[in-house]
């Protein structure tokens, strides 16, 4: 209907225009086209109340901020309560692309833009607020894995606020805000930004490739199953953890210099994929299961011994994860190496029992280690989504 | 802002009720910071729409937070801006919003009784001629920055 319209319109102009009329005409109808679709983009409007805190189970977004705080060292727990507080307002009305209260920019809030943003609390903030036994099950810091190569500016955080969009404009206006509200009860301790495809670049609901090329996400649960649920989501605990998750983060290098070196079949082997379909190596859809029994006719694996989704996959049911992570780039040195890599971020119910196990196979023994260097790295509690009239985990702070 | 209030006024309309319509006070926020603490002073802000048929006057106020409550303009004195009370309060015409905003118009909280901190709520009440006496019961405190600048001026303002 809307280009319909565009042509009729564009078309008026041209019998006025006479000699240019088709040109212009065709114009017109392409400026029109493009605002229906922006106008498309900027109104994606993403639930902020329920069960969870939104910006987990949802399909990916344009450009994220992932921003650590360390709390002031007057902060307690009723000024986390305040903290809280001004956070949900805010978020409640970014969600609806609306500008916060006392708002210096508001006309920077042009729509929704697919905004989310959630809030998660470090271990670290259980310990200075002396509620350690508030700390739920399976919530653990990482050990040290003998690949990390971590740096202390991008790990670590008392709280994290982690917001996203479709629009960098839109996710520039909506992190000041928070982070204005955030500064009477902390300091920022990090700030790391990323990105993934701007929407209508691949379908929706097609898995996002990394900057290694590769398809990255296939093997999770499916949004909105009882799959996700079950994974993600805790369904035991305090009050204010029911319907929450554990966040893992890790900022993680990519070498490209030295991938780049490797030919497709050898890049294929090392993550036990295709690259262009993302199918399993013994399999033609990326909807394929991988059979990781089957044998080339010389006795090796066709999904190889070393490859990453072999070493990942989970050994017990219990050891999935969801994983959404975002590309970052950082940077580009004087001989040309990019720095780029991801925000790895994964959610389960119990980083101990979920994740540890597979970050501790991948430790042992997973050929993508040559290529990836975790440099950055960081756990969350998630608490559960606030109902209208209350506050993002208001009862462990009340 | 404008935005919320046009489309009040519109809803309003659509509903027919025109004639009978109310003042609505719409993103209401009191401000926190460094002034805002037991003897000092800060600012009620936000949008009042009038949708009555008659004008009203915004006239003052109360909240237990403040020893004084004063409807004030920023106004440019000796070259200065700086803000003084408003004389018969803020007049808002049938249909009209009158938007309170640092640099602007506001809610004067005078002699704090406590500090007020960063995601406090407090109880605002609104006083009006014309209109009956409107209550918030939270008025959300918001670290702001916007219009300090008067408030160093204004203390020795006040005092003449
Ligand atoms: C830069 C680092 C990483 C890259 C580039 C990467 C890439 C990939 C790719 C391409 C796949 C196959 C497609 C898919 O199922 O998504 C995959 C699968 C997977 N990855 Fe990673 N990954 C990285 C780090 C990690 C880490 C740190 C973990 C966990 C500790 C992890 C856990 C998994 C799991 C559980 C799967 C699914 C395995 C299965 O059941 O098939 N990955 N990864
Ligand atoms: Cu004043």
């Amino acid at each position: 209907m809307v280009s319909r319209r565009g042509f009729l319109q564009g078309g008026a102009i041209g019998v006025a225009g006479s000699a240019i009329g088709a040109t212009s005409g065709s114009l017109v109808a392409n400026a029109l086209n493009n605002t229906a679709a922006e106008t498309a983009t900027a109104k994606r409007q993403l639930p902020f109340y329920g069960k969870h805190q939104m910006g987990i189970e949802t399909p990916i977004q344009a450009v994220t901020n992932l921003v650590a705080f360390d709390l002031k060292p007057e902060t307690d727990r009723s000024s986390m309560l305040r903290w809280m507080t001004l956070l949900t307002d805010d978020i409640a009305r970014l969600s609806r692309g609306e500008p916060v209260l006392a708002d210096p920019a508001p006309e920077l809030a042009i729509g929704p833009a697919g905004f989310s943003a959630y809030v998660g609390l470090g271990k670290s903030m259980f310990i200075k607020l002396g509620m350690e036994s508030d700390i739920p099950a399976g919530f653990i810091d990482l050990p040290a894995f003998k690949m990390d190569q971590l740096e202390e500016k991008f790990s670590g955080g008392d709280v994290v606020i982690h917001v996203a969009a479709d629009d960098p404009i839109a996710l520039s206006h909506a992190t000041r805000s928070l982070v204005r509200d955030s500064i009477p009860f902390a300091s920022v301790r990090w700030t790391q930004s990323g990105f993934a495809h701007t929407p209508g670049v691949v379908k929706s609901g097609v898995t996002h490739r990394n900057l290694m090329g590769q398809i990255d996400g296939t093997a999770n649960p499916q949004l909105n199953s009882d799959d996700f649920a079950s994974v993600v989501w805790m369904d035991q605990g305090p009050e204010w953890a029911v319907g929450g998750t554990q966040m893992v983060f890790r900022r993680i290098a990519m070498q490209l210099d030295t991938w780049d070196q490797l030919g497709t079949k050898s890049k294929e082997e090392v993550i036990g994929r295709k690259l262009a379909s993302g199918a399993p190596l013994t399999g033609t859809l990326e909807t394929d299961a991988p059979d990781f029994a089957a044998r080339l006719p010389n006795g090796l694996s066709v999904i190889p011994d070393f490859a990453h989704i072999r070493r990942a996959a989970p050994e017990a049911f219990k050891e999935r994860i969801f994983r959404r992570p975002f590309s970052y780039e950082a940077g580009i040195s004087e001989s040309g190496s990019v720095d780029v890599g991801l925000l790895w971020c994964s959610y389960q119910a119990n980083i101990e029992e979920q994740f540890l196990p597979i970050q501790r196979r991948l430790e042992e023994f997973d050929l993508l280690n040559k290529w990836t260097v975790p440099v950055g790295s960081a756990t969350f509690f998630i608490p559960k989504g606030p109902e209208p009239d209350s506050v993002i985990a208001q009862a462990l702070f009340s | 802002m404008k935005k919320i209030a046009v489309l009040l006024a519109s809803v309003l309309l659509l509903a027919g009720c025109a004639p009978a319509g109310q003042v609505e006070i719409s993103d209401a926020w009191v401000k926190s910071g460094e002034m805002s603490v037991e003897g000092g002073m800060t600012a009620v802000y936000g949008t009042i729409t009038n949708n009555t048929d008659k004008e009203v006057t915004f006239v003052g106020g109360e909240t237990a937070i403040a020893g004084l409550v004063e409807v004030h303009e920023m106004a440019m004195i000796d070259g200065e801006m700086k803000m003084q009370r408003i004389e018969g309060g803020l007049v808002i015409p049938a249909g009209e919003s009158a938007v309170l905003e640092p640099g602007g118009n506001h809610l004067m909280l005078m002699q704090l009784t406590g500090d007020l901190m960063a995601g406090d709520m407090i109880s605002v009440k609104f006083d009006f001629e014309g209109a009956d006496s409107i209550t918030l019961d939270s008025v959300m405190a918001k670290p702001a920055e916007g219009g300090d600048e008067s408030y160093h001026e204004t203390e020795m303002d006040m005092s003449n």
